[in-house]
């Protein structure tokens, strides 16, 4: 006993000829600075014409495949896209209607390393010598080479690529999706430095310079971090006149705001990883093998005048323990309150940060992990041995955590560890015979993950929620 | 229908496919000028979205963004001139309303105009690092109207005049300010603080000030204060009501410098109106008023107390130096108490119980309190008087928030020492002459001394209660022991431990028979009991009851001292003796037997002795007969002893030196104390730490101090340095 209701809120479409019907709430969900919100608001609709709301028909003059997909994707939150509408195809006419951020957020779901997919891999052009690659806020991406940085945004579409003056890049770093930062070796006449970029065009935007004794130097920026909620941008600096330490920035004003000259003892100059850590509001430096002999990890708190409000190291740790182990990298874990470090056997061990003072020799070592004896085998059943052991020598193991799950790159593997005692639960390897990873990066809900030996990327999502 | 890109075979080809025309870019431009036009004229209704939206797609995608762009700029502008021409001709008061209109005006077209070219603001602008189009539309408005040179001026001259008639109590168009502001806002908080803002604080100094200049010649401190608060509550609802709350904290900063601030000093020292006449009139409302408007003037809470402090401390210097209040020690504590109150109040009620204010205020009165080197002693009088049996049927709540009163006083009393010594002579008084009004009372005072002072000051005073216990037991335990007593007296025994209680002149009197063989017996049962000890009898504090039947047939029961028990014994046996024969035989030291003559025979209506000659004063040729014609109603008579309640000068004079006498171990013990643990000192630190050590219970005194370590040094305690004198060392 369905009386037919008057098609109050219905909004019919004709899309390059092929008709639609939809609701106007549905249209509005796009928002209104898409294209379609627009053209249902009030401001362009209020004509006296007395045309009757259920015979009012919008012409838009596009492709109605795709605009079908899109419509589908406003109705149900997400992407079906028949084998016929390519991806290119899909974005340019998304970007038309303005809806390539809900296509980018249909399109993958939240990261989570046990569902890890490889969704992609984006070919190198140069060979051999990638050294670092970051992820974008957005899901886009760069990759350091040599004196560049190759820029691709979340289609993975390159984008012009980025140089301060084609100095040797030592870190990249994301303050949001169009700004990109560059830390680049200082080189006699000129050209290292911190820089900021745009990632849309690769035009240079700031210059960040470090001043002592109000004289603007030359120095050389190891690694980089920024803390997003003061917007102060971080970097290990070696001066050329021993002028050692990490440099801050206020990113929004691109001035200097401090300078941490390292005190005795404390290798912050050289730091090769810097991370901040907003739970407790300090800076995490760690200086490692093989750039030192031993390892050095700090926290810094910049409030603080005397700065360093915990350190480690390994110096001095008792030789009885039966193998020289060599921490390589380190990351603090999201709830503040340890840092996970690695060794090259591949062992993971834990640092409390919450005592304070010095933990020196305080790591938690974990026994030496399955993972890296399962890695190995698999490694001399698919690999020449001697090919395995060559990477081994140059690709150090990475850390990252993220959501509560822990990442180590070992070999041509990712490991993924969660829960409260971070067990292996899952192992990414992607493309074959792509070599070792010699870094990866999260971020934008996607893992790229860069192989030392043909410079490809591979771009690991996690698939959207299963329809049922 | 060739197309110039590569897709897939199902896409219809654009329509605007001849790239090459070279009229393209014109044809495009000209349908978005127009259309641009017409919403300008409110004449939108006619236009497709979709048609305009795909138009500028297509020059988008053709390249011509930057022309695009340029052309967009170059039309806006046009109509910003347009817009201008019409806002400046607007006359007087339209002239905020036209301008509001208008801006109305171009920020709807300028929504539509960005709905248009949208794609523009997502594709091009980002790439090309120009500003977005609803931007660029906020800054031509911005340049071509807000700031172009007829405007501007206008603008800020008709806000401000608008505020200033507000001010002076016209009724405004508050909306139109609001959406005026707002729009300044809107183009950013640069051009709001820039074109409104600054000049808004400027005036407003300006009008404060001549207003404070006006108020503080013709108000009073309270109404100026009241004007003021006003006036900043005035302020704060206009920000409130059209501004941007962040020039809330400015326009009160302006308002209290011109109002508060500049006339800081003056309004507070105000003859006739200011602090000290709220202070002493009670003023809350108006003490409120200015504590709380001199928070925000740096400095201000300081002035109010420094100023509060000196008057606290004269009007308190005069209170306790005047001799008239010092012939009444109740009266003279009592207003100490009410002075407390009242500020006490003040403080709770006007100044939000500020911590600091409190202890400025305890500062002063520790200051004034002990000016006066009898205060002391009066208060314990005070406390004498409160916990005496009969003196005021007060209940023992009462009494309670009395004795903490009187606890706040004792705290600032620098010599507590010689309160402890007062304090226990009233106490032994009222206990020995059982004036006690409750024991829960005097222990509760015990209690509160101890939790101030610490155990060692009421050790004694504690003993001494307990004396009174066990001395009730012996008793008991006397009278259970012995029977053959016969027809004695009964008599009831105190016994005092030596050191606990006030040490007094032991002459012992002679007691009468019938009394020492009482007491004798008792001596004798107590030293059987308790073996070496000593017991002297200490007749000069005890009490009698003893009956008499006088002449007339009357029979009294008379409540009377010790010694004038003995005395009135003697005439038992004889009906007149002179004050020789008195003093002879009873052996009674000659002031107290005075006295105690002096309430036997002179106080009217209790004279149950008669003197011969009739004189106010007792001489010691007086002959004293039993007074057969003595009369009261009651049964019970309670002859007192004059005795003086306050101290005479004499005793004073012995009482501190008495306590002066005590002072001088104790400074040693400190002395002593410190030296054995710093082993090497010199004076100066010497007396910094004596001072420190005895401070809660007296401040001593520097030459007295010098004195002990130099009796100390003879005492081969210490010894002076060989090398350097000034230097003191410890001799283990």
């Amino acid at each position: 006993m369905c009386t037919p209701v008057k098609g109050r809120g219905r909004v019919r479409l004709n899309v390059g000829g092929r008709m639609f019907e939809t609701t106007a709430a549905t249209l509005a969900s796009a928002g209104r600075d898409t294209m379609l919100g627009a053209m249902l608001d009030a401001a362009w609709n209020n004509s006296d014409c007395t045309v009757a709301a259920d015979e009012e028909e919008y012409f838009i003059d596009r492709d109605p495949d795709c605009f079908a997909v899109l419509l589908d994707l406003l109705r149900t939150g997400s992407l079906h896209v028949p084998p016929h509408v390519t991806d290119r195809f899909l974005c340019r006419e998304a970007l038309y209607y303005g809806l390539l951020d809900a296509v980018r957020a249909a399109r993958w779901g939240p990261l989570d390393g046990d569902r890890l997919c490889l969704a992609a891999s984006v070919p190198g052009t140069a060979t051999g010598d990638g050294t670092a690659v970051r992820a974008a806020p957005d899901g886009g991406l760069c990759v350091a080479h040599g004196g560049a940085v190759r820029v691709y945004n979340w289609v993975l579409e390159e984008r012009r690529p980025v140089n301060l003056h084609h100095a040797p890049v030592n870190d990249a770093a994301y303050l949001d999706e169009s700004t990109l930062l560059l830390a680049a070796r200082d080189r006699p006449g000129g050209g290292g430095g911190v820089a900021a970029f745009s990632a849309l065009t690769g035009d240079l935007t700031h210059r960040y310079r470090v001043s002592h004794d109000r004289q603007v130097r030359p120095f050389t920026p190891g690694a980089l971090a920024f803390d997003p909620h003061r917007g102060n941008i971080f970097a290990s600096c070696k001066g050329r006149f021993n002028e050692y330490g990490i440099g801050v920035w206020d990113s929004t004003a691109g001035e200097q705001v401090g300078f941490l000259y390292e005190p005795p003892g404390c290798a912050l100059g050289d730091a090769d990883k810097l991370q901040w850590i907003d739970g407790t509001g300090t800076l995490m430096a760690a200086t490692m093998f093989p750039r030192t002999d031993s390892s050095f990890i700090s926290l810094l708190d910049f409030r603080d005048k005397n700065g360093v409000a915990w350190s480690w190291s390994d110096v001095g740790t008792p030789a009885s323990s039966m193998e020289d182990k060599h921490v390589l990298h380190a990351v603090a874990m999201d709830d503040g309150q340890s840092l996970c470090v690695i060794n090259q056997y591949d062992d993971l061990g834990f640092l409390d940060i919450r005592s304070s003072g010095n933990a020196s020799g305080g790591v938690r070592w974990r026994s030496r992990s399955k993972l890296a004896a399962a890695t190995r085998k698999k490694q001399k059943r698919n690999a020449p041995p001697q090919r395995a052991h060559g990477e081994e020598e140059t690709c150090y193991p990475k850390l990252a955590a993220h959501g509560g799950q822990l990442f180590a790159s070992t070999g041509d593997a990712i490991s993924v560890f969660s829960g409260p005692d971070y067990v292996l639960t899952s192992t990414l390897r992607g493309s074959d015979g792509a070599g070792a990873i010699c870094d990866f990066s999260i971020g934008g809900d996607r893992l790229f993950a860069l192989h030392d030996e043909v410079n490809v990327v591979d771009v690991w999502e996690t698939p959207p929620a299963p329809v049922i | 229908m060739s197309s110039q890109k590569k897709r897939p075979p199902r896409i219809e080809p654009f329509r605007h496919k001849v790239e090459t025309d070279p009229k393209f870019f014109d044809k495009g431009w000209r349908k978005l000028d127009d259309a641009i036009r017409e919403i300008y004229n409110h004449n939108a209704s006619g236009l497709s979205f979709e048609e305009l939206y795909r138009t500028a797609y297509n020059l988008i995608i053709h390249k011509h963004g930057a022309k695009l762009y340029d052309k967009l700029t170059e039309n806006m502008e046009e109509h910003m001139q347009e817009m201008h021409a019409s806002i400046e001709a607007a006359q007087g008061g339209l002239f905020l309303e036209e301008l509001q209109r208008k801006w109305d005006d171009h920020n709807k077209a300028l929504q539509m105009i960005r709905d248009i070219l949208m794609y523009m603001d997502r594709c091009f602008i980002p790439n090309n690092n120009k500003t977005p189009v609803f931007d660029l539309g906020l800054d031509l408005w911005r340049d071509n109207i807000v700031q172009s040179p007829k405007v501007h001026g206008r603008l800020i001259d008709t806000l401000i005049d608008l505020i200033h008639r507000e001010r002076t109590g016209e009724v405004i168009n508050r909306s139109l300010m609001r959406s005026t502001t707002k729009m300044l806002t809107d183009l950013g908080s640069s051009v709001y603080e820039e074109d409104f803002e600054k000049h808004f604080l400027v005036m407003s100094a300006s009008f404060y000030s001549g207003e404070s200049q006006r108020l503080i010649e013709c108000c009073s401190c309270g109404e100026y204060l009241k004007k003021a608060q006003q006036r900043l509550d005035e302020e704060a609802e206009r920000v409130s009501q059209y501004m941007d709350a962040k020039t809330d904290e400015k326009i009160t900063a302006v308002v209290v410098e011109e109002m508060l601030t500049n006339y800081m000093q003056r309004l507070i020292l105000m003859e006739n109106s200011g602090l000290v006449n709220m202070l002493v009139e009670d003023r809350y409302e108006d003490l409120t008023m200015m504590y709380s408007l001199f928070q925000r003037v740096p400095d201000g809470h300081s002035t109010i107390k420094s100023v509060m402090n000196s008057h606290v401390k004269e009007t308190g210097k005069d209170m306790v130096t005047d001799p008239e209040r010092m012939k009444d020690p109740i009266d003279f504590v009592q207003r100490l108490l009410n002075e407390k109150d009242k500020y006490d109040s003040i403080v709770t009620t006007s100044f939000s119980n500020d911590k600091s204010f409190q202890n400025a205020l305890n500062s002063s009165f520790e200051h004034f309190i002990n000016l006066n080197n009898r205060c002391p002693e009066f208060i314990s009088l005070y406390v004498d008087d409160k916990l005496r049996k009969g003196t005021k049927e007060a209940n023992e709540e009462d009494v309670e928030t009395v004795l903490d009163k009187v606890m706040m006083l004792f705290r600032y009393l620098q010599e507590k020492d010689l309160f402890e010594k007062y304090y226990k002579q009233h106490l032994a008084k009222r206990l020995l002459s059982g004036k006690a009004a409750s024991d829960d009372s005097e222990r509760s005072m015990l209690v509160k001394l101890k939790t101030e002072c610490g155990y060692q000051f009421t050790s004694k005073l504690e003993g001494m209660f307990n004396d009174l216990k066990t001395s009730h037991d012996t008793t008991v335990r006397f009278y259970a022991a012995t029977s053959d007593l016969g027809d004695a007296p009964t008599i009831s025994v105190q016994i005092l431990t030596t050191g606990s209680w006030p040490t007094q002149s032991c002459n012992t009197c002679n007691l009468p028979p019938e009394i020492l063989g009482v007491s004798e017996m008792f001596r004798s049962f107590y030293l059987g009991t308790h073996n070496g000890r000593r017991l002297t009898w200490q007749t000069n504090m005890g009490t009698a009851d003893i009956k008499a039947v006088f002449g007339n047939g009357s029979k009294h029961e008379l409540n009377v001292s010790t010694y004038q028990m003995c005395v009135l014994m003697l005439f038992n046996s004889t009906d007149c003796l002179s004050y020789r024969d008195i003093e002879q035989t009873t052996a009674i030291p000659a002031a107290d037997l005075k006295r105690c003559l002096q309430s036997l025979a002179l106080v009217k209506g209790k004279n149950v002795l008669r003197k011969e000659p009739m004189s106010r004063d007792i001489s010691d040729d007086d002959n004293f007969y039993v007074n057969d014609k003595f009369t009261s109603k009651l049964i019970k008579v309670k002859i007192g002893t004059v005795a003086p309640q306050k101290e005479t000068e004499p005793e004073k004079m012995e009482t501190r030196q008495r306590v002066e006498e005590d002072r001088k171990p104790q400074i040693e013990a400190a002395i002593v104390r410190i030296m054995k643990s710093r082993r090497v000192l010199d004076h100066n630190s010497i007396v910094t730490e004596v001072t420190k050590q005895l401070q809660p219970r007296f401040m001593p005194n520097p030459v007295v101090i010098k004195k002990r370590v130099e009796s100390l040094i003879e005492r081969e305690f210490l010894e002076r340095d060989k090398t350097d004198r000034k230097m003191y060392r410890y001799l283990a």
